[in-house]
């Protein structure tokens, strides 16, 4: 892999960005519950057990494994929120299990990196993130 | 549903892989996808795939250690960007096939594994002739 990879055209696969992240859910209804009335992010359609989401652009397609190698845990996704306190605090109140409260996680050069860690209906663990420009 | 100010979840800003060996991770992301390194923190990686980071990480806790969601990358060449990966040594697990037939274009996928074993995907929306 190393000789080739050291070669530029190799590497231009014209990436352009993710369109889409796989979320494994057991229950699609429950699932699709939550992340449209908790997380309030916009159903795109759905198509038999399948569920489509829009997050910013980036398409979230909430399914049952299709093998059992795939039935594990989601990725942790970090969604960007502008008030982590108000977010917190939004879904606290609407029942979402947190795991700690919103914590300081990196000061970076002109921003505070603050995340909160909470868990979705299925048990994958989820973050909010927010960056909080230094005065 | 109408979400208060302030608590509307806009994108994506970041998605953690796991990695059981981070530097051989941040070359198979950096040299055979291509993708921008950002920075690298103690046994975390971090890339750009158009605005949104990727954090190479090692699972902290036994609970974390379970491969990544399956993460589709769009690109314009479906059949040529996944030559290139073949010949950089990317281990296939089909060909390039429409898995949609949308309204307005067909989508192709083909699925593929990081140097870690996690599940990852091109995809491609290619235009139908009106």
């Amino acid at each position: 892999m190393s000789a080739t990879a050291t070669n530029p055209g190799m590497t231009s696969l014209g990436i352009s960005g993710i369109g889409q992240i796989s979320i494994i859910v057991h229950d699609t209804p429950r699932a699709t519950a939550f992340y449209r009335d908790v997380l309030g992010l916009p159903v795109l359609f759905t198509a038999g057990n399948l569920a489509f989401f829009d997050c910013g652009g980036v398409r979230l397609m909430l399914g049952p494994a299709s093998a059992p190698e795939l039935d594990h845990p989601s990725s942790i996704l970090y969604f960007r929120v502008p008030d982590i306190e108000a977010a917190h605090l939004r879904l606290v109140e609407m029942g979402v299990r947190i795991e700690a409260p919103p914590r300081l996680i990196a000061p970076m050069q002109t921003y505070d990196l603050w995340m909160v860690g909470f868990r979705d209906s299925e048990d994958n663990i989820m973050q909010l993130m927010s960056e909080v420009p230094r005065a | 549903m109408n979400p208060q100010e302030g608590t509307t979840l806009s994108r994506i800003g970041q998605i953690a892989i796991n990695a059981h060996d981070v530097d051989r991770a941040t070359a198979f992301y950096r040299d055979v996808l291509g993708l921008q390194h950002l920075f690298r923190a103690g046994q975390l990686s971090f890339f750009d795939c158009g605005g949104v980071r990727l954090m190479l990480d090692k699972a902290e806790k036994p609970e974390f250690d379970h491969p990544s969601s399956i993460l589709y990358f769009q690109v314009g060449d479906i059949r040529a960007a996944h030559k290139r990966l073949k010949d950089a040594g990317a281990k296939f697990e089909d060909e390039p096939h429409v898995i949609a037939q949308m309204p307005k274009y067909d989508l192709w996928m083909t699925f593929f594994r990081d140097s870690e074993g996690n599940l990852l995907a091109l995809m491609s929306e290619a235009p139908r002739p009106a």
